[in-house]
């Protein structure tokens, strides 16, 4: 702040100091206006004089063209005949014969004049022709160039325009890819992404600023926060409201040092209680961003089920999710069809995001104060005649879950379903965590995360890590907008309000599908392969949606442990089964 | 609006309104609020500075409109200020406490337009993104409403369109360069564009700047001459030779009227200056050439169907002062083609002529490489010109608007199509340049010549300069920016007849 008033007043300094010289100039030139006006040449001034004089007419009327063509000097009413013009060309003809073929005889060399211009004449054609090529070639390799670091690294950022890409960060970037199995995915990376990316102007605008941002290029921030302000709107074409998402987080992301963001986003936190409820249901009904994990889960829960020989041991289900109860009437439904009847006891222990390290800042894990979906799924297990016991734990740490803390007994059926949540947890602490809830001996693990690149602050540097948050809310828009066909409503942006709640979210620590799958074995897990029930359930709920879904049954160690969902050919999420491993009882 | 009186009382065109610095002051300063698109004063809000000049910074400024438009996150860009070596800087202090609404749309639409350019080509090209830039320029502009900004901004979006339109399908595809959006104006009808003319002539110095100090120079050159020849490359509606054969008759005590022989050349094909609008020009010119006593004679020399000017077609009588004359660019003058020009020029060169009268567009700083660049370049020629003729006439937007329409609205097409063509190809520089390389030689500006320039722009708002930028060479400008060169040159070799 002080550095800022300084340089301010240093700013009025220097206005007013070339204020004065300015006034300076001003009055040397008027001097010597007068002293030029004291030597005029009289036939020029005549001619200025008499363009004054019909200057007030054309200001009364400046459409009249007869008035115009009344022009002093010449005579419309004069018509000579054209003869008169050619008399004297004819009388002259014979004599310049002679000078005539000797200019034509010089005109030869003018290609060699005309030569030093490149712009010029006879070369052009030819120059053109290299020029059209060489421009092809050009953007051929330019084409190439894209493609190549498309490939390498989709972390860097591809409008790089002005930043200077800090060398580390991209090295780091093509080993991750190298490592990386080229899976189906990467391939329809390729593919697609060339036609969509075209389409998605907003990022262009967005990245672009983020890497000015990164370079300290204040002007050039300047310029995008200006076009983008007018580009962005929350309605509309998903660019357009991504467009509004992104402007909003870089304002943020600007202002964080000094003050908050002048207008709270409509998000789960500021919703009302009901209309959450009717809102996060209909979003599943339109959208399987959520309802696609949430139905592998379920079936996972009924397939580790249906493997336990006693039908007579409680269920207990630890939710770490960010459904908020949407997904339970479901595997209640199906609980009470399955043969031999539902488990005596249904436990459902719900761990609410505690607030502090980052859990309540990840998008979708928070409810709006006052949401309590109890009593709804109380009532409708009853209706199914299912025992169902809802246990919801506020103040529990992720870190703090023990057999203790969630009341656990050794005689049920643990399964833990994790969604969406782990995240925010720290990498180092990560594996950490998986050993711990390893540690309570769920009978099954079923894992939903999104599935990318970490964009924390630790990992990437800023302008990275913002491309790929905006690449991650470019998905849910877009998809979210197929999903409500286009239609405005509340809802749709409540929803989108939260999903961009990723973007100013330190707590968005992903990783990809792989890695996760390489924790989760480290923690002790093995990955169990996922039911043709799960399965095909998983393809019927797609059948229902937008055809740019689409899902892929990973192949990791023989056994199909993983679903991925995909957007467009883009990785989205990923939904994997895990028991403990080496038959750990 | 008590302001704008001011300013049109100031364009009364009365020396003595402007003896005095405070009153021009004022005026000046509040044209700059009034009508808010000063380009010259704000031109590098982004980090162009080194292609356009980099005359003004206006930190500042920006400063307060992007507070006001609630974009506190470019506060923290604003600190970023290296000096103001801005020769206007009075505008900052008064915007500072009242950016007016115009202020802040200009600034809007001069980004939004740069961003177009941007996204049409080079390493960050997205036509969907320029697309959706023009969708929001076509909101908020109209060519024929609103501010100097908003209907210089109308022209840049339509301009911008056509080159999307063009670039959108397969590439290669560029706008012809015969296609209907050349910046010909011969579908506007014939009144219009005399009445645009006649309107431009008397708004601006424009026009009789180049005339007047070629004419100059001719006089001078001429003095000892029985006959003298003038090859003009582009005889337009011949205006020019009027004015020079007023000067030639009433020369005081000076040598006898000499026989004045002009040859236009004229374009084949279906070009606006076909022959029948030459002829017409040359019997006004004969006309107006007998009413006041000047010996004359005028002749028409075709030129080949690419436009190209063979010397041989020439008709040339011995002992006669030959003069070249080449006026390019002038805002109200068709597009020529370089090819063209060169061939008229090195015609002259084997013709041992007195003297080459060039005018041109005089172009932004040499080295602005690429269409971006070349394109703010563009836009800060044209909002100069703008703002000149609305400084003007602040209260004839009539008048304005078909200038506009007429002349500039056209001239922006063709010109950024012609940039978008070329926009990798090596810029030749100017024709002056050109003309020094090929080995012409300066000839100096006289005196009178120098206050003659200063004289006509005396005649005009304060803010037109004129500047001897080199011995044979007087630069017009608006404010900060050049506008258009006047260079007289003789041929290489002793021409002397």
């Amino acid at each position: 702040m002080i550095r800022r008033c300084l340089l301010n007043a240093e700013s009025l300094l220097l206005i007013s100091l070339s204020l004065s010289l300015l006034a300076l100039g001003h009055r040397s030139y008027r001097a010597k206006m007068t002293i030029e006006e004291a030597e005029p040449n009289p036939h020029i001034l005549g001619w200025i004089e008499d363009s004054v004089s019909f200057f007030p007419s054309l200001l009364d009327d400046p459409y009249d063209s007869s008035e115009i063509n009344g022009y002093n000097w010449w005579d419309p009413n004069q018509d000579f005949a054209q003869d008169l013009i050619y008399t004297s060309a004819t009388s002259i003809t014979s004599t310049i014969t002679t000078a005539d073929s000797s200019a034509h005889t010089d005109a030869t060399p003018d290609t060699t004049a005309t030569a030093m211009n490149p712009t010029v004449a006879a070369n052009h054609s030819e120059e053109s022709v290299t020029q059209e090529m060489s421009k092809k070639r050009k953007a051929s390799l330019d084409n190439q160039d894209h493609t190549q670091r498309r490939n390498q690294s989709p972390s860097t950022i591809e409008n790089s325009g002005s930043i200077d890409v800090k060398p580390a960060k991209p090295v780091l970037g093509v080993k991750r890819a190298a490592g990386k199995k080229r899976s189906a995915v990467s391939s329809g990376n390729n593919g697609n992404n060339c036609n969509n990316k075209e389409g998605r102007w907003a990022e262009q605008l967005l990245n672009p600023c983020a890497a000015a941002i990164a370079a300290n290029n204040l002007n050039r921030v300047q310029h995008l926060l200006y076009v983008l302000h007018e580009l962005a709107s929350p309605t509309g074409d998903p660019n357009h409201r991504l467009a509004s998402h992104g402007l909003r987080a870089l304002t943020y992301h600007l202002s964080s040092s000094t003050s908050l963001p002048s207008s709270a986003p409509f998000t789960f936190s500021s919703a009302e209680p009901r209309f959450f409820q009717k809102s996060i249901l209909r979003f599943n009904e339109s959208s399987p961003w959520f309802a696609f994990p949430s139905n592998i889960v379920n079936s996972s829960i009924l397939q580790v089920l249906s493997e336990e020989p006693d039908k007579s041991r409680n269920l207990h289900i630890l939710d770490i999710g960010v459904s908020h109860g949407a997904q339970w009437p479901t595997l209640l439904d199906s609980l009470s069809r399955r043969p031999g009847g539902p488990p005596p006891l249904v436990r459902l222990t719900a761990i609410s995001p505690t607030g502090d390290g980052g859990d309540a800042d990840t998008p979708f894990s928070m409810a709006p104060p006052g949401y309590d979906v109890s009593p709804l799924l109380l009532g409708f297990a009853k209706t199914l005649n299912i025992n169902l016991q809802i246990n919801r734990l506020n103040n529990v740490p992720l870190q703090g879950l023990n057999p203790q803390s969630i009341d656990a007994s050794p005689d049920e059926i643990l399964i833990i379903s994790a969604q969406f949540r782990l995240h925010h947890l720290n990498h180092s602490d990560r594996t950490e965590f998986l050993k711990s809830l390893r540690a309570l001996c769920p009978k099954g693990v079923i894992l939903s995360e999104n599935n990318g690149d970490c964009a924390c602050a630790g990992c990437v540097d800023f302008a990275t890590g913002f491309s790929l948050r905006i690449e991650y809310l470019w998905r849910f828009l877009d998809s979210t907008s197929a999903a409500f066909k286009g239609r405005e409503s509340e809802e749709r942006r409540m929803m989108e309000g939260e999903a961009a709640r990723e973007l100013t979210s330190a707590a968005e620590m992903n990783e990809r599908r792989e890695r996760w799958c390489e924790r989760m074995r480290e923690a002790g897990f093995a990955g169990e392969g996922l039911g043709e029930d799960a399965i095909d359930g998983g393809r019927a709920l797609l059948r229902k949606h937008d055809g740019n879904w689409d899902m892929k049954v990973e192949e990791d160690g023989g056994s199909h442990c993983c679903l991925s969902l995909g957007w467009k050919g883009q990785p989205v999420s990923f939904c994997s089964l895990w028991k403990l491993s080496g038959g750990g009882k | 609006m008590a302001m704008a009186m001011a300013i049109d009382d100031a364009t009364g065109l009365d020396f003595s309104a402007h003896s005095t610095s405070t009153t021009t002051t004022t005026t000046t300063t509040m044209a700059d609020d009034e009508y808010g698109c000063n380009w010259n004063d704000w031109s590098p809000v982004v980090d162009w500075n080194a292609l356009s000049g980099g005359q003004d910074d206006f930190q500042d400024l920006i400063e307060s409109m992007i507070d006001e438009s609630g974009l506190q996150p470019a506060r923290s860009a604003v600190n970023y200020q290296e000096g103001c070596n801005s020769p206007s800087t009075d505008t900052t202090m008064f915007t500072d406490e009242e950016a007016s609404g115009g202020d802040l749309k200009g600034l809007r639409l001069v980004h939004l337009l740069m961003a177009a350019a941007e996204a049409l080509t080079g390493v960050n090209k997205c036509h969907e993104l320029a697309r959706v830039i023009l969708v929001r320029l076509k909101e908020l502009v109209s060519p024929t409403d609103g501010t100097n900004m908003e209907r210089l901004a109308a022209h840049f979006t339509e301009a911008l369109q056509g080159l999307l339109e063009g670039a959108g399908g397969g590439h290669g595809k560029h706008p012809t360069s015969g296609g209907p959006q050349r910046d010909d104006h011969h579908h506007h009808h014939q009144a219009d564009v005399l009445a645009a003319f006649q309107l431009m002539q008397d708004m601006s110095p424009y026009i009789k700047f180049g005339h007047f100090t070629a004419n100059q120079a001719i006089l001078e050159a001429v003095t000892q001459h029985r006959r003298v020849h003038i090859v003009d490359y582009d005889i337009m509606e011949g205006i020019q030779w009027a004015s020079l054969m007023q000067a030639l008759v009433s020369r005081k005590d000076g040598p006898p009227v000499p026989h004045l022989r002009i040859t236009a050349l004229s374009r084949g094909g279906n070009g606006r200056r076909s022959i029948g609008t030459v002829q017409e020009t040359g019997r006004r010119l004969t006309a107006f050439a007998s009413s006041i006593g000047q010996p004359f004679s005028f002749h028409q020399c075709r030129l080949d169907s690419d436009e190209t000017f063979r010397p041989s077609s020439l008709k040339l009588v011995r002992g006669e002062a030959l003069i070249f004359n080449c006026m390019l660019h002038l805002p109200h003058f068709s597009y020529r083609a370089p090819e063209s020009v060169a061939s008229f020029l090195s015609g002259a060169k084997t013709l041992n002529p007195r003297l080459v009268t060039l005018v041109e567009e005089e172009l932004g700083p040499i080295g602005v490489q690429g269409f971006v660049s070349r394109f703010i370049d563009s836009l800060h020629h044209y909002s100069a010109m703008y703002d000149s003729l609305e400084a003007g006439f602040p209260m004839q937007c009539r008048a304005r608007a078909l200038v506009e329409r007429v002349f500039l609205g056209p001239q922006i097409i063709g010109s950024l199509a012609r940039i978008y063509r070329t926009c990798s190809d090596e810029e030749g520089g100017s024709w002056r340049q050109w003309l020094g390389a090929t080995g012409f030689r300066p000839v100096d500006i006289s005196f009178a010549n120098h206050c003659q320039a200063k004289l006509l722009l005396g005649l005009f708002n304060d803010g037109y300069r004129v500047e001897e930028l080199a011995n044979n060479r007087l630069v017009l400008g608006w404010k900060s920016r050049r506008l258009l060169s006047a260079s007289i040159w003789s041929s290489p070799f002793d021409s002397d007849l």
